[in-house]
């Protein structure tokens, strides 16, 4: 595999959803693998694991259909002794069984160190917080997605520890892990990596790491620089709408080009002038039976209301839960809040405020929203002119697309 | 929506129902006595006098005689009464003699011929909505299954077969190609005949062996219930596009990865045998099939609701259609017939409380079921 | 002619591969079929009733699909309308409306409205066969509706469920368009057409049924008064019966088989319309959702 690359094409009727010529990367190594969004990093990946349905989709490699790779010895060996992180992690687990069954059955239904898999992954000791996730069914808010994403690193990290102890070195293993880190913060983000490379260097495995995040890079690089005789960069890019190539990726040209980049200058309208106020939140609201208090200070010890001004950017930054996203429901009027205030250029809302307002008032008018998943807040079924032509204003319509 | 809503709403319409079918039973009720009151009030105290027997044209004359004597001056009116309970007689002789037949009175032996019907039709309705529960998810299995064998159709196996010409040396390879060949053809035309009875009305079936078997029984009609009228064929797709709709979820793809078995093809050792498809309480272990199934199962549950009332009209049609005597509906159909409409609203009364229960039992089942799967701790529980 | 028969062939791989144009084909061939046996070997008179029957049965299952869609889509959005209110008792009363219809079995529930009909008849109000038809029809689709409020619901709190709902909402984009439009249409149509294709097998199998209960059962009663001829009530006729009772003759007695087809064949053919139809239209359906993986 690290030397002859395969020929992948994908397709979906007439529709050719994704081809790359020579696809390849080296056994015994950990290879990251970027590429912009929707490129077919998932989709290339499962083709070679073995997991795409060939009775959904045309499948072709090296240009034989896709049932004669699936009867390859090696793509058998990499199903048998490896594993695949998926994306979603919501969607991954079974609803219906309790997570503890889940991490214990196939392949790693045996004890293989789970216990001390899940306390690292959880940077805990204390064996009753991991007993709380493991006892419960997953439903959509519990546990949280990036506990969920931490469920199945563990099962992948059974696997590993499964391979390390049978598998013999002639035999073929792959663990893609397909953009793992999508619902960690940075500090459990390098937990995982920490623990992959302590794995790794323990007997080295085969592993394909599909990721958006650059910034894994700067932190691969300042922490473990002796692992990068066993780590290549590459990425995807393309060559026409279906047609991708994969490249090499220099890390250090990348942290160069980082380095040299000029900070921002802005220039504010408002120089010189005096503040306006765009935007006051109070600084207590309360939300499905928690209280929340906005601080002024690192101490939070001074509550204060919120003020944004205009031309100002404000950058919140919480951990994954915290409400940073219902925050933002709430102020556009999508989420009911038990107590709430605030006032939008002039225009005063609270918890008691009709949705009427919203609509009459703020939808369209004064405040935007972009959304966290591109793929649900889209209309998959209507083109872009479509999309636009809802809009109230006519100068937005999609006229201006023909 | 709470379990706790769910069944006050269903309480709220048994309550509305009974009340509006009660009120319109207590006037049907009501009616049916002012009618029977206004006909005889006329002649009513006379027909009730036993010495005077109106076959008797000497007992006639003798009570028009002494109507004229205590009441003079109405002769013609006396006249005309005896003449009325003459003609009232008369009448009522033949008129009776139907009427009796036809015309019902919600007598206690009614309601005890009633509470015996409707007990049967429960029984029946259990025994059916029991046995399609199994059937549906059996063959619903099976259905899945095989497509996931990608088994082809046996007629196109049939007409590949005939089609293309084999090259064998023995004579006994073409005997064993072409016997495979009608045996191809066979099994297509036992497909196509189970077919066209799944999806024949009940009355079709039951009067094509009308001659051959007594359509009449109980028996007949639990297996007619089962098999005819769409019902099993329906449902068994039903639960089938719920194995499908799930076997596309992540979570499968997580059960293969961690290599769970994941093949379809029948074997002793395989968790897809017939001892695991046809058990009672199914369960394939080690197989990515059991994570599809316990949720396709899951899902089934709230289609519980649609299947009764589905199936509770299939009864009914079997029950009315095939005119079966002393059964639930078929006593509902003579009724509407004769006009008797005190004892169609006990009936339809009756097959309201079936509905209405089987969808408080439904609702309980899925709020039991779910309360587990949302991690909510029992009522009572630390 | 080669490459003729090859692209015959080529077609009919593809269309055997699309099951609900297959399964269509099968049923308009076969039903054809049907119609030129019948006409060779069926009297005139049974001949033009089975036509007439048929032909009626079509027209009210059609109409049945209209009404219930017409009904199912302004009555869910109300439903969807109610239930985004504050204000709760309308949906409340809705929904218990709805559930009540529910709760009683299609097959009672029609035969009552038949009874309705029937009085209708009587008193000269209905007296004109395509009016009688439609009112057929719109009793019909009182007790199937709900199943296309129940999709419509479905689908609208689907995707209300996902970002693009609100997403659309912000933007200043009328709730009314984001539902029909983008919802509804851009991304229900199929599961509509595919309901509406399911409906229209209840409708005939429905029609059937209270056709033949109400010509087998309330005779008496209905004689006076002339419904249109339908498959069901064809089939409740007492010729047709004893047509019927020859197929399971043939169970006893084999050789009685070929009789069927040339003695028998007004029972036969009604009840294989019947049977044959509600297959397809099955097999249509399910071809119609596995195309469009739904």
């Amino acid at each position: 595999m690290s030397n002859t690359g395969l020929n992948i094409n994908i397709s979906d009727g007439d529709r050719t959803l994704v081809h790359i010529d020579n696809f390849s990367f080296s056994t015994n190594k950990i290879t990251f693998l970027f590429g912009e969004s929707g490129i077919g990093k998932s989709m290339i990946s499962k083709a070679v694991y073995g997991l795409l349905d060939p009775d959904e989709l045309q499948i072709k490699i090296n240009n034989k259909a896709y049932q004669s790779y699936l009867n390859l010895p090696v793509t058998r060996q990499i199903k048998q002794n490896g594993f695949f992180v998926f994306q979603e992690p919501s969607s991954h687990l079974n609803p219906l069984l309790k997570i503890e069954d889940q991490l214990n059955e196939g392949a790693i239904d045996e004890n293989l160190d789970e216990k001390s898999i899940l306390q690292y992954l959880w940077d805990t000791s204390d064996d009753t917080a991991i007993k709380k996730i493991v006892d419960i069914y997953p439903r959509p808010y519990r546990p949280s997605g990036g506990e969920k994403q931490r469920i199945l690193l563990a099962m992948a990290f059974k696997k590993i520890n499964f391979a390390l102890q049978n598998s013999d070195s002639s035999s073929s293993n792959l663990f893609v892990f397909d953009e793992p880190t999508g619902s960690l913060d940075n500090h459990f983000r390098n937990l995982f990596l920490q623990l992959l490379f302590d794995k790794f260097n323990q007997k080295s495995f085969t592993s394909l790491f599909i990721t958006h995040d650059y910034s894994i890079i700067s932190w691969i690089m300042q922490h473990h620089k002796n692992m990068m005789d066993h780590i290549d960069f590459k990425e995807l890019s393309r060559i026409d709408s279906t047609k991708v190539k994969l490249e090499y990726f220099a890390p250090d040209q990348y942290l160069n080009w980082l380095n040299n980049i000029k900070k921002a200058t802005v220039q504010s309208a408002e120089t010189g002038t005096s503040k306006s106020e765009v935007l006051t939140i109070n600084k207590h609201f309360h939300i499905y039976d928690r209280a929340y208090t906005i601080y002024s200070d690192p101490e939070f010890k001074q509550p204060s209301d919120l003020h944004i001004n205009k031309g100002e950017m404000v950058y919140l930054k919480a951990g994954s839960g915290v409400g940073k996203t219902t925050l933002a429901k709430i102020i556009m009027g999508l989420q009911l809040a038990d107590q709430f205030e605030f006032e939008i250029s002039g225009l005063n809302l609270s918890d008691q405020t009709k949705l009427k307002l919203w609509k009459k008032f703020i939808w369209g008018k004064k405040i935007g929203m972009v959304f966290q998943h591109a793929d649900e807040a889209l209309n998959l079924e209507a083109n872009v002119k479509e999309s636009l032509d809802g809009l109230k204003s006519k100068k937005l319509r999609g006229d201006f697309l023909r | 929506m709470t379990f706790k809503k769910k069944l006050i709403e269903h309480l709220l319409s048994l309550i509305l129902i009974t009340s509006l079918l009660g009120t319109f039973l207590y006037f049907t009720i009501e009616n049916k006595n002012i009618q029977n009151t206004q006909k005889n009030e006329r002649i009513e105290p006379y027909l009730g006098l036993s010495f005077i027997d109106f076959d008797n044209p000497f007992d006639r004359a003798l009570l028009l005689d002494v109507l004229n004597t205590y009441k003079p001056g109405q002769q013609s009116a006396h006249e005309s009464l005896i003449k009325t309970i003459e003609q009232y007689r008369k009448t009522n002789l033949i008129e009776g003699m139907e009427e009796a037949y036809r015309k019902e009175q919600l007598s206690s032996k009614k309601w005890q011929q009633l509470s015996m019907m409707y007990a049967k039709f429960i029984l029946i309705y259990i025994f059916v909505m029991i046995l399609t529960y199994y059937g549906v998810q059996t063959f619903g299995i099976l259905r899945f299954i095989r497509k996931q064998q990608n088994r082809k159709s046996h007629l196109l196996s049939f007409f590949q077969q005939l089609v293309t010409k084999p090259k064998y040396k023995r004579f006994k390879d073409y005997l064993n190609y072409y016997l495979q060949t009608i045996l191809h053809l066979l099994k297509s035309i036992v497909i196509a005949l189970a077919y066209f009875i799944l999806f024949a009305p009940a009355y079709v079936i039951a009067y094509s062996l009308k001659t051959q078997l007594n359509t009449n029984t109980i028996f007949f009609m639990i297996i007619l219930a089962v098999i005819s009228n769409g019902l099993l064929i329906t449902y068994t797709n039903k639960f089938y596009t719920f194995l499908v709709t799930e076997s596309r979820k992540g979570y499968v793809q997580t059960a293969i990865v961690k290599n769970l078995n994941m093949s379809y093809k029948r074997t002793q050792k395989s968790a897809i045998n017939y001892a695991s498809i046809f058990n009672v309480r199914k369960h394939f272990p080690m197989h990515v099939f059991q994570h599809i199934y316990i949720n396709a199962r899951y899902q089934y549950l709230q289609t519980i609701k649609e299947q009764a009332s589905f199936l509770i009209s299939g009864l009914i049609i079997i029950e009315m259609a095939l005119n079966i005597q002393g059964h639930f509906s078929y006593e509902l159909l003579k009724q509407l017939l004769y006009k008797n409409y005190d004892i169609v609203t006990v009936i339809i009364l009756g097959i309201f409380y079936i509905v209405k229960l089987t969808e408080i039992f439904t609702d309980w089942l899925t709020y039991k079921e779910s309360i587990k799967y949302e991690n909510v701790e029992p009522v009572g529980a630390k | 002619m080669r490459n003729v028969l090859l692209k015959i062939k080529q077609y009919s791989i593809y269309i055997y591969s699309q099951k609900d144009k297959f399964w269509l084909i099968v049923w308009l061939g076969i039903l054809a079929i049907t119609f030129i046996w019948n006409i060779l070997f069926l009297n005139k008179p049974a001949l033009r009733l089975i036509i007439d029957g048929f032909l009626n049965t079509l027209y009210i299952s059609i109409l049945v699909v209209i009404f219930s869609f017409i009904l199912g889509w302004i009555i869910g959005l109300v439903v969807v309308r109610f239930e985004s209110s504050p204000f709760q008792l309308p949906y409340f009363l809705l929904t218990f409306v709805l559930n009540l219809i529910r709760s009683i079995p299609q097959i009672v529930g029609i035969l009552i409205g038949y009874i309705g009909i029937t009085y209708l008849i009587t008193a000269n109000i209905v007296n004109n066969a395509w009016l009688i038809m439609t009112t057929m029809a719109l009793v019909i689709s009182l007790f199937i509706f709900n199943e296309v409020i129940d999709l419509i619901r479905e689908r609208i709190n689907h995707f209300k469920k996902l970002d693009f709902y609100n997403a659309m909402k912000v933007c200043g984009i009328s709730e009314n368009r984001i539902i029909n439009f983008d919802i509804l249409w851009k991304n229900s149509r199929i599961h509509i057409l595919n309901k509406l294709i399911a409906i229209f097998g209840s409708a005939i199998f429905l029609q059937c049924t209270i056709d033949f209960i109400v010509s087998v059962g309330l005779s008496t009663q209905v004689s006076a008064v002339s419904l249109p001829t339908t498959l069901g009530s064809l089939l409740a006729k007492i010729d047709s019966k004893q047509d019927i009772l020859a197929i399971g003759n043939t169970l006893m007695n084999p050789s009685y088989f070929s009789h069927i087809f040339f003695e028998h064949l007004q029972g036969v053919t009604v009840a294989f319309l019947i049977v044959f139809t509600l297959l397809s239209v099955y097999k249509i359906s399910n071809g119609f959702s596995e195309r469009n993986r739904l």
